[in-house]
């Protein structure tokens, strides 16, 4: 892995701001708790091939939340699996035990199990499955740093990584949360704004393709506020989409060199 | 004594004597889904059981050349009982009940005429007021009975006990934990065969022989239920078809 | 799910929706008549059994005092989990079941409580006895029985249809306790001493299925097979969207999707409707009982 920033595991304490006032975590001037403004993504990191040993791989990083991807496959499907026509996705979502404020349990929690069926469904769209029949490919996440945004930066980073495998896809998925605070719209939010958020809105797209392959709402949202959100998070998603294009590039260009 | 089970008139908790069953229910075709389901009440306790087969052996290499592959699954509603509680599927309490449905459904069912198929009975406890077990096993033969698979001869089971110095039948949740013997049988009653029979704790050999003489009875007169059930649902049947007219 | 379905009966399936027919005769946006009943389940603080079709589900709802999360002290806290019995289909033994009843669970879950906990249509404030030591806490039990379908749906109709018949009994706080000592309470013996519970909040669930280029609503096992993806929009009394959770597949163009949520809208309206008065008509039916 090509270090070529220095890293940032700073040790702030994020987890301190609980349950408070949106006003807290955003100032009437529209700024929030880290400088951002309401629509302003958190800066990313993206990389591919960050573990050697996997076909492909990927490390994200938005703010505090990080999170790595690889995938293994195609591999023969087991034996107890009946005949399929198409090939598997075999998603599996983790929180390293140091992920958040409070150590993890060992064992599969059911949030990892949500997760793991959310990402397979994110990803089964854009997979050209067809292309591998009766194999099996294996995306196992792993979160390092649970800050907020998980399951959307978990998305776009295993698109990544299968890209970086040489997976066949219709399109890269890009992934982006967005949360709502009284009547704010706050994009990428952190951890601490999740927290508070009284809806939530999460969008997964292939860009160049404009469809969305995956969508989570909660909360009461009327009309107004449902299109804006929509609108705001489709356009993040095509601006994550060519991050991850030119991170796709810079590393192809390496092997290159 | 913590507990009178019995009244001085002789009475139980709820009211009945002590060779008298619960009140019973049944009902056929619950599941449209399935090839054959039913539902049984006895008392505050109810289960449903359904019946998919005989169908393809689902795992190869199980499949019997010579006979019908039975499986059997029981499980627990989480509000069936009192206090809420969340229960995993296949604990060993519903492994052990699970055997004992399947290997005393197996008795009556004619594997022999079904060769190199799978009848799957799933049985679910949506109340539990004691007796699950009896309730569930006469679930189980009814529905197989709607599904149409051939039996020597309807399986029907009850529970009796012995509390109080009085042989009890039907034994509710609150009987049950009484502390005293209980005793499970299921019985073929045209052939009059045993194909369960449990009991925990201890008792004399002569009151055990007075315990499953009730118990016994108890079989036969649910089993005499449950034929006029299928005889009442088949007439309905042929009703609706317009087979015979009333 | 496993659907047996030859090709010419798929051609027909498919064929039929492209051109606005379905198999048993409903419009594309048609609700199969369904029936509700009430407390069904004694042992529960409130019950429902919900038959739409083929699809069958019990839901109960128990309440239980407990203590307050730390974090959130004037307020109760709700659990839902949905277990898919084996009796519903073969697939569903042993562990078979687990990750349609986890997607059922959390996705119900979400459009009634938000994914913290904090969601408009149960108030959870209202749980609360005594703020910081002792409040109510729901537990939502969904049971499939029986699988015909649009499982999601018929659930969001049996945990309103059993909230609405939940009674939590009266609680008597009978020392003012001190900040840090345990309070001493009574629950109220009278089996008619207790309060309802406002259900007008909570959302009904519109899945919309995808067949070729059409969508449906409410669909069968059989329409299900065929799906290219599905959404489930979860609207309110308000006409507000509450929760919109999309049920894999392939992807779909925004703007297909902003016209499934205002379709979502519009059949949320007569639903809704149909609910509140087949709620009602199940609680005269359990009146004209007693």
């Amino acid at each position: 892995m090509a270090a070529s920033r220095v890293s940032s595991y700073s040790l702030e304490s994020q987890r301190v701001s609980l349950a408070r006032g949106s006003s807290a975590l955003i100032s009437p001037e529209g700024v929030r708790e880290d400088g951002r403004s309401p629509h302003e993504c958190r800066p990313a990191f993206l990389q591919t091939g960050a573990v050697n040993a996997a076909a492909g791989s990927a490390y994200a990083e938005f703010g505090q939340t990080k999170v790595i991807v690889s995938v293994f496959g195609p591999r023969e499907s087991k034996k107890a699996q009946a005949y399929s026509d198409i090939g598997r996705l075999n998603c599996n979502v983790s929180f390293a035990t140091f992920a958040g404020s409070v150590r993890g349990k060992a064992g599969q929690s059911t949030e990892e199990k949500e997760y793991s069926q959310m990402l397979y469904k994110g990803l089964e769209g854009a997979v050209a499955l067809h292309t591998f029949p009766k194999t099996t490919v294996d995306v196992f996440a792993l979160i390092l740093q649970s800050g907020g945004g998980d399951l959307p930066v978990v998305l776009s980073c295993a698109s990544l990584a299968l890209a970086d495998a040489g997976i066949v896809m219709y399109d890269l998925v890009s992934a982006i949360s967005l949360s709502r605070l009284d009547t704010n719209l706050l994009l990428d939010a952190t951890l601490g704004e999740e927290i508070n958020q009284d809806g939530s809105l999460m969008l997964a797209c292939m860009a160049s393709r404009n469809e969305v392959t995956q969508l989570l709402l909660t909360g009461e949202w009327s009309q107004a506020n449902l299109s804006e959100g929509l609108k705001l998070c489709l356009d993040a998603c095509t601006k994550l989409a060519g991050l991850m294009r030119s991170t796709l590039k810079e590393s192809t260009s390496n092997i290159e060199d | 004594m913590a507990l009178e089970f019995i009244s001085p008139e002789g009475l139980r908790l709820d009211g009945r004597r002590p060779a008298e069953i619960r009140q019973l229910r049944a009902n056929l075709g619950v599941i449209d889904k399935a090839d054959g389901s039913a539902t049984f009440e006895m008392g505050n306790t109810k289960v449903i059981a359904a019946v998919y087969g005989p169908h393809e052996v689902q795992n190869r290499s199980q499949q019997l050349l010579d006979q019908a592959l039975v499986k059997c699954e029981y499980s627990m509603a989480n509000f069936s009982t009192g206090d809420r509680r969340r229960k995993q599927k296949g604990d060993r309490r519903s492994v052990e009940i699970s055997l004992v449905i399947r290997q005393s459904m197996e008795a009556a069912i004619m594997t022999h005429l079904l060769p190199r198929t799978q009848i799957d009975i799933f049985v679910h406890v949506l109340q539990a007021d004691g007796g699950t077990r009896s309730a569930c096993i006469n679930a189980a033969s009814l529905a197989l009975a709607d599904a149409g698979i051939p039996m020597r001869d309807i399986v029907a089971s009850c529970a009796s006990g012995y509390l109080n110095n009085t042989p009890l039948l039907d034994l509710n949740y609150l009987e049950d934990s009484g502390g005293g013997p209980d005793v499970t049988i299921a019985l073929l009653p045209k052939l009059d065969k045993i194909t369960l029979l449990q009991m925990d704790a201890k008792l004399p050999l002569e009151m055990f022989e007075k315990v499953f003489e009730l118990g016994n009875k108890g079989c036969v007169a649910i089993a005499n239920y449950m034929r006029n059930v299928l005889l009442e649902n088949t007439k309905d049947l042929a009703f609706a078809r317009g087979v015979v007219k009333v | 799910m496993v659907v047996g379905l030859s090709a010419a009966e798929r051609r027909y399936l498919t064929d039929g929706i492209a051109q606005g027919l379905r198999n048993d005769g409903r419009g594309l946006y048609d609700f199969r008549a369904f029936s509700v009943e009430l407390a069904i389940i004694p042992q529960a603080n409130g019950s429902a059994r919900v038959r739409l079709g083929a699809t069958d589900v019990i839901t109960s709802v128990k309440a239980e005092l407990g203590r307050p999360q730390a974090s959130r002290p004037s307020q109760g806290r709700v659990e839902i989990n949905i277990e898919c019995s084996s009796t519903a289909a073969p697939q569903f033994e042993g562990r078979g079941g687990e990750d349609l009843s986890l997607e059922l669970s959390r996705a119900l879950y979400r459009s009634l409580l938000c994914n913290n906990g904090t969601g408009p249509a149960i108030d959870l404030s209202a749980l609360t006895v005594i703020e910081g030591k002792l409040c109510w806490n729901l537990f939502i039990d969904g049971l499939v029985l029986s699988s015909d379908g649009n499982l999601l749906d018929v659930l969001a109709i049996a945990v309103k249809a059993a909230l609405s018949n939940t009674g939590i009994p009266k609680v008597e706080v009978t020392s003012a306790a001190a900040a840090e000592q345990e309070a001493d309470f009574e629950i109220s013996d009278n089996p008619d001493d207790f309060s309802g519970f406002d259900v007008s909040h909570v959302p009904v669930i519109i899945t919309l299925t995808k067949v070729g280029r059409t969508y449906i609503v409410d669909a069968t096992e059989e329409e299900e097979s065929q799906m290219s993806s599905a959404i489930s929009i979860a609207v309110n009394s308000a006409g507000h969207v509450c929760g919109i959770t999309k049920r894999g597949g392939a992807g779909l163009d925004p703007s297909v999707l902003l016209d499934m949520i205002s379709v979502a809208k519009e059949v949320s309206k007569s639903l809704l409707s149909t609910v509140d008065a087949e709620i009602m008509a199940a609680e005269s039916r359990g009146d004209d009982q007693m």
